[in-house]
């Protein structure tokens, strides 16, 4: 049986939205905080990312689960901007919304004025992507890529505040807080400078350590988080279970087992006859009438397995199962160390990994803590995968719409300042750019975007979208200075400063790095999401079990997500 | 058939801490774990609502393990310390009560969060690297040639937990035999790489506390002493074999599938063969003690006692382990093959010990084996249970000791020290951040403050908490004391290193005094330490408590998941 149709309206949309942008924006921004949330199992959680603060809220509303979905898939990709996200979109559609009833065409074909409005709407979204999809690459590479750097790999080797580590900093200031940014923005600098040298390209290496990073990091509960540090080689979760036989130095042989040693003689189901023989030959064992024969081949051929093992020179059984007394007993016997219940991931990590690897203890006063740090360590580590990635587009067709020309843009400016990177070439959106923190990105694309309709306003642009896509990124800004409105028109006011006067905005603005690559990623699911929630006009509320989708929404909120992303 | 439930949405709490129900718990939980705190602290009785053994107690894992709380922002700090205390077995109410008090005092000075978090930060800093470094007047180097400063660090662990209701010198004599248990668990050969050993405890009920012991060696549980030959018994060394595997004659290995048994087949009495066959060879090999982890079949162990070997069943597996370890021997499993000979292993003898009604096998190891049992008597289980945490506990703050061979002076010393090299401190490193000089030393009073409060904590008589300005350690003036005979009866501090003396000078603690960087004691005094703390918790559990208290401050908004 159906229940009554629902019709969306704008406002609806608005509201919804309007709601989870005012949980994001507590933990939005420098002034934001932490997000605790506990568990159905009573396990507290801590954390500052949208998209696991938008899970945890476990939304009824299906346009609300809609628009998380959309942050959770965003994030799942490039692991940043999930509270931008919603910021951007919430303002977004209060300016369509604007936009729409101000102004509805009314025609006869729509009967209410609801219907024009939703038209409307509609019709600016649709503009709006298709816009985006067309000039945006275009408008960055000219607008915003110049005012940025690149930088080069070589730039993780650099020990002090090289730029990447400053561009991890300011991801985990917004992950973590201020108090340890720096501290964990280093460790995994030098995370990444351990790994990079050992994968060709370098990407191979991120996207290595962030398939491997349940098997390359040890939570260790109960101390301070400044006790958190690198290793040498890999730690296997997991004591000995024979007692530890000093090494005699020099490398020591390892075996992976991943079955039980001693052979099950008997499987469920299988059926040992005895006694089937003459009596007379039951003493003798070795026969096959007495049950002494199966249990002493089990025990022989394990013997030999460790005296294989020992002229082996094996020192250390790694196994994936539980052994049974037998084997642990031989093998302490053999003085081969034994370590069981070894987690498949450390299991494949350990065998494929040739090299000398090096992993991560992250150590927290509770377990929230740890977790939230790992988490934030491996969606730093998809933010630098996006920043690096080679962005598939077109052939720029920037020099059609030159807006200004510009000087040569110098890094070397300032004569105060030792630079790092090299500036961007002219409109190109190349992998490894990155802008100053702190709204440049929003207040460049703001001033690239007002010039755009400026030179093109005779052309057939969309000028509508493109002023109201200009508005709504200064939201981000704003929110960013919410504090003191003072500081958001000073610091709009630096930026478009340096752009008249062809400075380079890294001289003025030392508050931190982001990925541009990542922004642009931003705007355009953005913009899908905008066009998605209009495509919807009708909710029909069935009553149905639990269907996948609905579950897989409960579900995304505590397991591990990035998995189900790749599917 | 399972019904699906419709998940409720979540529960939203805003601004913990502007939120009265928060705060009101949150300086609940405090005066409770203030109260608990120090030597001289009150017992809290935990009873639960469905009738269960009353527990009395002042310990921090004990009570705060008790005290769960249906608020999430509570859980974070109680599970924090709950962390830090089975990670460190000490020093857990310094670390909550100074965290809790560290967010009061944020709460009062009306400072940003952020500010109270960068400033906090900031003095913890200060506050390690100073505790760390060589200068350090509230430190003192332990020296492994004299016992002297063990026995007072295990004194001062013991003596703050008065759940165990010891007199003095039984405390004392509970802190030597800590002390005599933890040197004999340190191996002295320094081949290779060294490995602890470990103390087993055996808990005697209605005995006095000073009948208590420690034996290197293990001791085992006999019940059946009649068994026991008395050949094996003194003065001669006995070769050992141990078994991990059952000896019952059980046939589990083979698998999960049936056996189907024709004619007149008997797998009892050939596996029963097979096991006398296997204590034939035990015994042609000359092993005198037989112990296995689990059961041994009736007729076997008859059979091992007719040629005069002892018989231990049933060890379990932690006694197992370190058996082993005192006789040199590998576990057995295999029933089939043949023992090799370097898996037995020897004690040096056997004797009776008994405690009680508690007749127990004493096994003496036959060189140093690093381990050794620790025999506890008290009066009551209560007290008896308390002690044996007390003293497991105690062990290992012990154990740090090998790491960072330093303790910090106890009794509130080295809080006061430390607020006092802080205060002293704090105007040498103005302008170095984001918040005006004004929010900074308003930050910085409250981070003093709350390291003052946590000494005033440990006195529970009303009197008065004082700092002298010499050295800045910690005094207490009971409440009747007239100010002009101050230096009469203070007599020492609250570790007992600083004399009271005309020359002196003090102040209440948080009343403004004049900044001053405070000196170690000189090492010619003639007064002996008397409360030291253990230096790697202690610092753990200072840098945990600020870790959490900014953490906390942080907090902007709480989701709950009702489902």
């Amino acid at each position: 049986m159906m229940r009554p149709v629902e019709h969306l309206h704008l406002e609806h949309v608005l509201q919804t939205v309007g709601a989870l942008e005012a949980v994001v924006l507590r933990s939005f921004g420098p002034h934001g905080g932490q997000v605790l949330f506990t568990r159905d199992t009573g396990q507290a959680m801590l954390s500052r990312s949208g998209t696991r603060i938008l899970t945890a809220l476990r939304l009824e509303h299906p346009l609300a689960r809609m628009v998380v979905e959309c942050v959770w898939r965003h994030n799942a990709k490039t692991g940043d901007g999930s509270k931008t996200f919603i910021l951007l979109l919430a303002s977004l559609l209060r300016m369509i919304h604007t936009a729409a009833s101000k102004d509805p065409h009314v025609s006869l074909t729509h009967n209410s004025k609801e219907a024009a409005k939703a038209a409307t709407a509609r019709l600016l979204a649709d503009k709006l992507l298709a816009f985006a999809l067309d000039e945006l690459d275009d408008l960055i590479s000219v607008g915003v890529v110049p005012y940025g750097c690149v930088l080069s790999w070589k730039d993780f080797t650099a020990k002090t505040q090289s730029p990447v580590q400053k561009l991890l900093s300011s991801f985990f200031y917004t992950r973590l807080g201020q108090s340890n940014c720096d501290f964990i923005s280093n460790l995994l600098c030098e995370m990444l400078t351990h790994w990079k040298f050992q994968h060709d390209p370098p990407s191979g290496s991120l996207q290595f350590i962030n398939d491997n990073f349940p098997a390359l990091h040890t939570p260790v509960l109960g101390f301070p988080i400044s006790c958190s540090r690198l290793i040498e080689g890999q730690v296997i979760h997991r004591d000995f279970a024979t007692p530890l036989t000093e090494p005699d130095g020099g490398s020591v042989k390892v075996v992976v087992f991943t079955g039980h040693l001693q052979p099950k003689l008997l499987n469920a189901g299988e059926v040992l006859e005895l006694g089937c023989e003459a009596l007379g030959e039951q003493e003798n064992r070795g026969n096959g009438t007495s049950i002494l024969h199966y249990s002493t081949f089990a025990e022989i051929s394990l013997e030999y397995v460790f005296s294989n093992l020992q002229s082996l020179g094996v020192s250390v059984l790694l196994s994936a199962v539980k052994q049974s007394a037998a084997v642990l007993s031989l093998a302490t016997q053999a003085e081969i160390c034994v370590v069981e219940c070894v987690s498949e991931d450390e299991l494949s990590l350990f065998t494929h990994v040739m090299v000398k690897p090096c992993s991560l203890v992250i150590c927290g006063s509770g377990e929230g803590q740890t977790e939230q740090y790992a988490a934030a360590f491996q969606e730093a580590i998809r933010m630098v995968l996006t920043t690096w990635e080679p962005l598939n587009t077109r052939p720029t067709t920037a020099s059609k719409m030159v807006i200004h020309s510009h000087k040569s843009t110098s890094l070397h400016t300032g004569d105060t300042k030792p630079t790092y990177g090299f500036p961007c070439q002219n409109s190109v959106l190349e992998p490894g750019c990155v802008v100053p923190a702190g709204g440049t990105f929003e207040f460049l694309l703001n001033h690239a975007l007002l010039q755009h309709i400026s030179v093109c306003d005779n052309h057939e642009s969309f000028p509508a979208a493109s002023q109201l896509l200009a508005n709504a990124l200064l939201s981000v800004p704003r929110q960013i200075y919410s504090h003191s409105p003072r500081y958001f028109l000073q610091a709009q006011a630096m930026v478009l400063g340096s752009v008249q006067n062809h400075v380079h905005p890294f001289v003025m603005l030392d508050s931190g790095l982001e990925s541009v690559s990542c922004k642009y990623h931003l705007v355009l699911a953005v913009l899908q999401c905008v066009t998605r929630l209009f495509q919807i006009d009708t909710m029909l509320h069935t009553h149905t079990r639990l269907n996948t989708q609905s579950r897989r929404l409960a579900n995304i909120s505590w397991e591990d997500t990035e998995d189900e992303a790749e599917n | 058939m399972s019904r699906v439930v419709k998940k409720s949405p979540s529960v939203c709490t805003d601004l913990p801490l502007d939120n009265t129900d928060i705060c009101n718990k949150l300086s609940l939980l405090k005066q409770l774990l203030i109260s608990c705190f120090g030597p001289a602290g009150r017992l809290k009785q935990i009873h639960n609502n469905i009738g269960g053994r009353v527990i009395s107690t002042s310990t921090s894992s004990v009570l705060l393990s008790a005290l769960s709380s249906s608020q999430p922002f509570i859980n974070l700090i109680r599970t924090s310390v709950l962390n830090h205390v089975s990670r460190f077995n000490d020093c857990g109410l310094f670390t909550a009560i100074l965290c809790l008090t560290l967010l009061e005092q944020a709460k009062q000075s009306g400072l940003r969060r952020n500010v109270s978090i960068i400033v906090n930060k900031h003095l913890l800093g200060l506050c390690t690297s100073y505790l760390q470094g060589q200068n350090c007047g509230c430190k003192v180097k332990l020296d492994f040639c004299s016992s002297q400063y063990f026995i007072t660090l295990a004194f001062s662990v013991i003596s703050s937990k008065p759940a165990c209701v010891l007199t003095e010198p039984e405390a004392l004599h509970i802190s030597k035999l800590a002390v005599q248990a933890f040197l004999l668990t340190v191996p002295c050969n320094n081949t290779g790489v060294a490995r602890l050993g470990k103390t087993l405890t055996v808990c005697v009920e209605g005995h006095p506390v000073l009948d208590s012991a420690v034996f290197p060696g293990l001791l085992v549980d006999m019940p059946d002493i009649f068994f026991l030959n008395a050949e094996n018994l003194h003065g001669r060394s006995l070769c050992t074999v141990l078994f991990s595997a059952s000896l019952a004659g059980d046939l589990c290995e083979l698998g999960d599938g049936n056996i189907e048994l024709h004619g007149d087949a008997d797998t009892d009495s050939q596996i029963l063969d097979q096991l006398l066959e296997l204590g034939k060879q035990v015994v042609q090999d000359g092993v005198n003690l037989f112990v296995c982890q689990k059961v041994i079949h009736p007729v076997l162990q008859q059979y091992l006692r007719g040629q005069s070997v002892t018989v231990i069943e049933r060890l379990g597996i932690s006694l197992m382990e370190s058996l082993s370890q005192l006789a040199g021997a590998q576990p057995v499993a295999t029933l089939h093959t043949r023992i090799p000979p370097k898996a037995y292993g020897k004690v040096k003898e056997l004797t009776i010990k008994q405690f009680g009604s508690k007749t127990m096998l004493h096994i003496h190891p036959s060189g140093e084996s690093a381990i050794c049992t620790m025999i506890l008597c008290h009066r009551n289980d209560t007290m008896l249970s308390e002690l044996k945490v007390v003293c497991q506990k105690t062990e290992h703050v012990l154990r740090l000791t090998l790491r960072e061979p330093c303790a910090l002076m106890g009794g509130g010393c080295t809080e006061t020290h430390l607020a006092a090299y802080i205060r002293n401190k704090k105007t040498h490193c103005l302008g170095i951040f984001c918040c005006s000089q004004t929010e900074y030393l308003l930050g910085a009073e409250g981070f003093c403050r709350s390291l003052e409060s946590v000494a005033a904590a440990l006195d529970h008589k009303c009197g008065n908490s004082l700092t002298d300005l010499t050295h800045a350690h910690y005094w207490t003036l009971p409440a009747d004391v007239v100010e002009d005979h101050m230096e009469n009866s203070l007599g020492v501090c609250g570790c007992g290193l600083v004399e009271s003396c005309p020359s002196k000078k003090w102040t209440y603690l948080n009343t403004k005094y004049p900044e001053f960087s405070p000196a170690p004691v000189s090492k010619g005094t003639h007064l002996q330490v008397r409360v030291l703390d253990s230096f790697t918790s202690k610092l753990s559990g200072l840098q945990v408590a600020v870790e959490t208290a900014n953490l906390a401050l942080d907090v902007q908004y709480i989701i709950q998941d009702t489902n």
